[in-house]
């Protein structure tokens, strides 16, 4: 108890629990939520770690006299002839240390090439459906008006099974029994950051020209998502839409909405 | 003889709930409460009515389950007896593995799964009719020792294990290609060696089970009745499951995105059974139907292969592993293929080569025969390595499923009866063109076929020669690459067949000397930085003190 007075003491604690709470803490957050999570990237780490260690150094330096104390341990280390074998190991266990990190940075690595891709690329303002010109931009689901709703939704899920499933998933998890087998992996629809995001002509858009239809950025050439024009009419496509919003309990998103954010 | 005697037991169970068939005995005033779950998330695949009719299963085989016949697989009850609730319930959280079955565990509330179960029983009349099932008891498990795997392997032919999943374990024994459900739909020999892809779960214990329960409406028999008799013992059937654990890794293969090819010095393996191949690291590469172009393929065969590659830096050199429990074309699984065909067929695929391809561009290449072999023809077992023409720079590389026609790929193409491997163009899939100005041979391969494997080795200079399109291989690089695969015996051929998505090989370079001259910099300024702090604040000590 009483090293934790010492200024010193305190520093690392604090070095400490900073580092805990940014490696362990923060990825444990979005699960809290109910959402999946990835571990914090080094460099990330490294950004937060220096902060906290800027403003702990601010800290001890804030008035002489914790400075002295702060620096005490330090100096006796270097100096102390009965801390000699512990500055003989920090001699050499340091520099080896340093050394380490230094030939994990320079040596062969070997990674797959990043592969950046936009997961909401900007839709076109209008396409073309089967030869026929279809405009995007204020595009409403027809089905939503004609009052068979419930009709629908039992045709867009008999066209979920018979196409969709084995990538997406009968949970709409993207987790179908084929999905191990893509890079990237089947989005999941039961996922607020998905579908509840994007306006129904949008989904129909990406249903309608799949993986190929993608612009660049979405790297177009990775999705293993098919052209469903060339397998499936436009009501078909649409009614498969409203299966994915009824199923997953998710509203799309309004073109108000959509406007009052300027804009997809 | 087994058999008969299983057949038996399980006709004599089936003779004995067929004769107490109750005529509907469903209250149907009010729903029960699993029908707004079971319509919802079920529905879809086992049919409204629960008899595994629903819109997702004309494409699937094994089929979904057929509620209404009470004939359940995963079991911890005795052959041909009703499952327990809680074996229900297992299967609905676990899923079953290998199959379109998801595991539904967190989603649903314990109530909902109660109500769950309750509901799938009522389509049933037998859960009604029969006093319900008794879970066997099961003896605890021997622990596997080397002679208990030994005996293991005896019992495994003793009790024809072997008949159906072949002699070891790859799923081609000789009555694989006969084997039919209950509902004369054909139906695998598991591949004991890929135990992450058994239907009831692939630790011993659950192979044990499955091996005193056996698996209803499958061909798949209880050995149970053979302790009984005295045949063998409870130890000597646990040991049969602790060989047949043993015929799979310890943990199922882990995907990487990128396949490492160590550097060699000298000559690169001769042979596909090169000692060389033993030590080099092994990559396995899942592979899926093909459900992205018509006619997709709902029942692929192959679904994996390991692959290796070395270079010495003239030459690259691939050895790519995968099982196949048929020799295509495979006389012996002729009728098998026809069945599965067909199911394909009722299901909606059709093999019009019109609409394998659909071209957008216009400019149709006249090189799109392949897509016309029709399915009567037995086809061969073949394998294709996709890569772009040229390393990319940046991340854009060829469309995965054989490019298109404004990006080729460049492929090497190997089919079983055919010498050799064609190096090709393609624009789309299926959509081949021999490489112009190839000289025949260029890539060189050779192939072994036993016991339900493949190996086929290919190997070719890392230079592209001069030869337009034709990759030339770099060490260092990051080099896209892709596997296909067609199981001739199931059906497979063009658009049918088994696929996987852009991986990447990494061939090593020799490693630089410079790699360990900054480390080593490193460390010397460091320690030389730590020496001077340390006597200089020794000096001033000293100095304070003095003063």
């Amino acid at each position: 108890m009483k090293l934790l007075r010492h200024p010193f003491w305190q520093a690392v604690l604090v070095l400490l629990v900073a580092w805990i709470l940014i490696t362990f803490g923060i990825p444990y957050l979005p699960r809290l939520a109910g959402m999946d999570s990835a571990p914090v990237p080094s460099s990330v780490v490294l950004q937060y770690m220096v902060t906290v260690l800027v403003g702990v150094l601010i800290w001890v330096s804030d008035s002489d006299e914790r400075w002295n104390r702060f620096l005490e341990p330090i100096r006796a280390t270097m100096v102390e002839p009965e801390r000699r074998w512990l500055r003989l190991g920090l001699l050499v266990a340091i520099p080896l240390l340093v050394g380490f990190l230094a030939f994990r940075q320079v040596r062969q690595t070997v990674a797959a090439p990043p592969s950046l891709r936009s997961i909401h690329p900007a839709p076109p303002s209008s396409i073309t459906f089967r030869g026929t010109p279809m405009t995007l931009a204020g595009l409403e689901n027809p089905l939503r008006a004609d009052g068979s709703i419930a009709e629908d939704y039992e045709e867009g899920k008999r066209v979920y099974y018979e196409n969709c499933l084995p990538c997406h998933g009968d949970a709409l998890d993207g987790r179908g029994h084929y999905a191990h087998g893509f890079n990237p992996a089947p989005l999941a629809f039961n996922q607020g950051g998905t579908i509840p995001q994007l306006t129904e002509s949008f989904v129909f858009w990406r249903i309608a020209k799949g993986g190929p239809g993608l612009p660049k950025e979405g790297a177009p050439w990775n999705s293993a998502m098919p052209v469903w024009e060339d397998m499936l009419t436009a009501e078909e496509i649409w009614a498969v839409v409203v299966f994915l919003y009824d199923q997953t309990g998710f509203s799309p998103r309004t073109w108000e909405e959509a406007a009052g954010e300027g804009g997809e | 003889m087994t058999f008969v005697r299983a057949a038996l037991a399980t006709a004599g169970v089936l003779l004995a709930t067929g004769f107490v068939r109750s005529p509907a005995p469903l209250p149907a005033q009010e729903a029960p409460a699993g029908k707004a779950t079971y319509d919802r998330w079920c529905a879809g695949c086992h049919g409204a009515d629960g008899a595994g009719g629903g819109p997702g299963a004309g494409t699937m085989l094994p089929r979904p389950r057929d509620f209404t016949t009470g004939r359940y697989q995963i079991r911890s009850t005795p052959s041909g007896a009703l499952p327990t609730d809680a074996d229900i319930l297992a299967v609905i959280l676990d899923g079953m593995p290998g199959t379109a079955m998801p595991g539904w565990r967190d989603r649903f509330s314990d109530g909902e799964l109660r109500d769950l179960v309750a509901y799938l029983k009522t389509f049933s009349p037998f859960f009604e009719s029969q006093p319900a099932p008794e879970t066997l008891p099961i003896a605890s498990a021997p622990s596997a020792s080397e002679e208990a795997l030994g005996e293991g392997r005896d019992f495994y032919e003793k009790i024809e294990c072997n008949k159906c999943h072949g002699p070891t374990g790859r799923g081609n024994g000789p009555s694989a290609p006969t084997l039919e459900d209950d509902d004369d739909l054909p139906v695998r020999a598991a591949d004991l060696t890929e135990n992450w892809l058994f239907n009831g779960g692939g630790s011993v214990e659950e192979i044990h089970e499955r091996l005193v329960t056996g698996l209803n409406g499958t061909p798949m028999p209880s050995f149970h009745d053979l302790i009984a008799s005295e045949f063998m013992t409870e130890d000597q059937l646990w040991n049969v499951a602790h060989y047949v654990r043993s015929l799979a890794p310890e943990e199922p293969p882990r995907v990487s995105e990128v396949v490492r090819g160590a550097r060699v010095e000298g000559e690169l393996p001769a042979s596909v059974d090169d000692e060389a191949w033993e030590v080099a690291e092994r990559f396995y590469v899942p592979l899926v139907g093909q459900v992205v172009v018509e006619p997709r393929w709902f029942t692929p065969s192959v679904d994996g292969v390991w692959i290796q590659a070395l270079h010495n830096g003239r030459e690259v050199a691939l050895r790519i592993v995968w099982h196949d429990p048929s020799r295509s074309p495979d006389p012996e699984w002729e009728e098998w293929r026809a069945k599965v065909v067909a199911i394909a067929e009722a299901g909606g695929e059709t093999s019009d080569p019109a609409a394998a391809v659909s071209d957008t561009s216009g400019a149709a290449p006249d090189t799109t025969a392949p897509a016309a072999v029709t399915v009567a023809a037995h086809p061969p077992d073949a394998l294709v390595v996709q890569f772009p023409r040229t390393i990319p720079d940046g991340m854009e590389r060829p469309f995965f499923l054989m490019g298109d026609d404004r990006e080729p790929v460049y492929l090497w193409r190997w089919e079983n009866g055919r010498d050799g491997v064609e190096e090709l163009l393609a624009r789309g899939l299926a959509r081949y063109e021999p490489l112009p100005g190839a000289e025949a041979g260029a890539v060189a391969a050779e192939v072994a076929y036993d016991d339900g494997e493949w190996r086929l080795m290919l190997r070719r200079p890392l230079d592209a020669g001069g030869v337009e399109g034709r990759l030339s291989f770099e060490a260092g690089r990051a080099i896209p690459f892709a596997v296909f695969a067609w199981d001739g015996s199931n059906g497979e051929t063009d658009t049918r067949g088994s696929i996987g998505s852009w991986y990447f090989l990494y061939l090593d370079q020799p490693t630089a000397s410079t790699v360990y001259v900054a480390p080593i910099l490193a460390t010397l300024l460091t320690a030389a930085l730590g020496v001077v702090v340390v006597v200089r604040a020794q000096r001033r000590a000293r100095n304070g003190a003095g003063r």
